[in-house]
């Protein structure tokens, strides 16, 4: 129960958290304009 | 059940991984810390996952990075000296089987502290990878926390999910961890992006950081006491009334001891009380052995060298009945115990040069922290996180390197992924000031090379 619930809460962190990074153009170039980007394995340029 | 919720994350992670291959870098430090094949009992335990997942890291890297001004700083050049020694150390081992054994994985451990510096491009992939390094040892600080508080805990005791003491389920090692990224996690609450700081960040840190106090209470790992009290003298540093910090922290821990199990009591006053400890006299016992080895073989025995070892460890008892004291001195015999520390680990197993390149890596981390601690000290705005960043993983480091002295953890992945996420963020900041200087904002007065 303990178990599931520390592993539940922190595994849903990071998935959130990686899924919050798929719209972040900062995360491939610091002066990337804000704005949501589309495209699949795109190369981070 | 559980085993699939791992697959189902797992493969989620490595779906978004296919959109910015970036997170493949995120998934292997997920999998490298939680080990989610030792919490399954089919699927992933059958399967090379932190190998498959490092190749994907890597290919991601290769295939759709950006690789212009990379740079390779010392520290990756002595890392890989470090790498080419100790691989040389495996060859003429004194136990090639057992050499090779840790040679597997050791090896892996330090190519990727030499990769992840060239991953961390922008800021926001440095705080990712401490959010994951942070959550990956919360699914099992939490787990130990809750335990702790509702009274699981005890040495060898307390239950962290899996039977087996490598990796982070080891209690001395987690409580290391533990302590030493306190700071970690106070920084990403007050500069983190991903999750900005609101109530709920705020929330989950306040309540991860007591369970990170909590996780030496709950395993009865003295190391981690030691720990608590150089993290209380590290954050004296900036904190702005020191009086007001140090009286609180003294009214805390006094307030703590009524409710601290007698166990742990017990065990605490054993640092005092070294020489009537067996655990404590054969890690000194051992720690002689290893010096007078290092002294015969300077340039080490190669991984599992203590296995050759026969010591023996007085123990002396002092108990006062009325005016008489009565001292009772026992002698046990033991041999093939394990170093208890990681540079004597690095010094029996890689000799002197190994201990040298040890200390050396470790201590240009500090001093470089040091340096972007004090230049950026002042900045406010934008680069406001810089300076405590610095700290932070400074801290980091001091308090590991701290356990570091009665834990063999020298190949520890996780701190050497937290030492290569400063590695990457001294690089970072280097080719920052340089663009700048180029763009004529006289930003950086001091010359700025990666070290």
């Amino acid at each position: 129960m303990i178990d599931n619930f520390a592993l539940g809460l922190t595994h849903c962190l990071m998935l959130l958290a990686a899924w919050r990074l798929l719209s972040r153009p900062d995360l491939g170039d610091d002066d990337a304009p804000p704005g949501p980007r589309r495209t699949w394995f795109r190369k981070d340029a | 059940m559980r085993d699939l919720a791992f697959v189902g994350f797992l493969a989620g992670l490595l779906a978004l991984g296919i959109r910015r291959p970036f997170l493949f870098v995120l998934a292997y430090i997920y999998v490298d810390t939680v080990s989610p094949q030792r919490l399954s009992y089919f699927l992933l335990n059958s399967i090379p996952l932190s190998l498959i997942i490092a190749l994907l890291a890597m290919g991601g890297w290769a295939i759709a990075d950006r690789k212009d001004q990379l740079s390779f700083s010392l520290r990756q050049g002595l890392l890989l000296v470090l790498l080419a020694y100790a691989g040389m150390t495996t060859l003429y081992a004194d136990f090639p089987v057992d050499a090779l054994e840790k040679w597997d994985w050791a090896w892996k451990t330090v190519v990727f502290a030499i990769f992840l510096p060239f991953t961390l491009r922008t800021k926001l992939r440095i705080e990712a990878v401490l959010l994951f390094l942070t959550l990956s040892a919360a699914s099992i600080i939490i787990v130990g926390g809750i335990k702790t508080a509702l009274g699981g805990g005890g040495y060898g005791v307390l239950n962290l999910m899996v039977d087996n003491n490598s990796g982070l389920y080891e209690s001395s090692t987690i409580s290391t961890v533990a302590i030493a990224l306190i700071p970690i996690i106070l920084w990403l609450t007050l500069f983190g992006t991903i999750f900005k700081p609101d109530w709920r960040v705020k929330a989950f840190a306040g309540g991860l950081i007591f369970a990170c106090l909590l996780m030496p209470i709950g395993t009865e790992a003295r190391t981690g006491l030691v720990c608590i009290a150089l993290l209380g003298v590290l954050m004296l540093r900036d904190v702005k009334r020191r009086f007001l910090f140090m009286a609180g922290a003294g009214l805390l821990g006094l307030a703590a001891i009524p409710f601290l199990p007698h166990s742990f009591s017990n065990r605490m006053e054993t640092i005092q009380g070294f020489q009537a400890d067996e655990s404590a006299g054969t890690r000194l016992a051992v720690w002689a052995w290893t010096w007078d080895y290092a002294q015969a073989h300077p340039f080490g025995g190669g991984f599992g060298a203590y296995r050759s070892n026969h010591i023996q460890v007085q123990t002396v008892n002092t108990q006062s009945n009325g005016d008489v004291q009565v001292v009772t001195t026992a002698t046990q015999a033991d041999e093939a115990r394990a170093y208890h520390s990681a540079y004597f680990e690095m010094l029996g197993e890689q000799g002197f040069p190994g201990l040298f390149l040890f200390l050396l890596i470790n201590a240009i981390g500090l001093v470089r922290m040091e340096m972007i601690r004090r230049r950026y000290r002042r900045r406010e705005g934008d680069e406001a996180w810089i300076a405590p960043l610095a700290t932070a993983l400074q801290h980091f480091q001091l308090i590991y390197m701290t356990g570091e002295l009665f834990v063999g953890i020298a190949y520890q992945s996780f701190g050497w992924l937290a030492f290569a996420t400063a590695i990457g963020f001294d690089a970072w900041l280097a080719r920052r000031e340089r663009a700048e200087r180029k763009a004529g904002a006289g930003f950086a007065p001091q010359a700025a090379v990666p070290v």
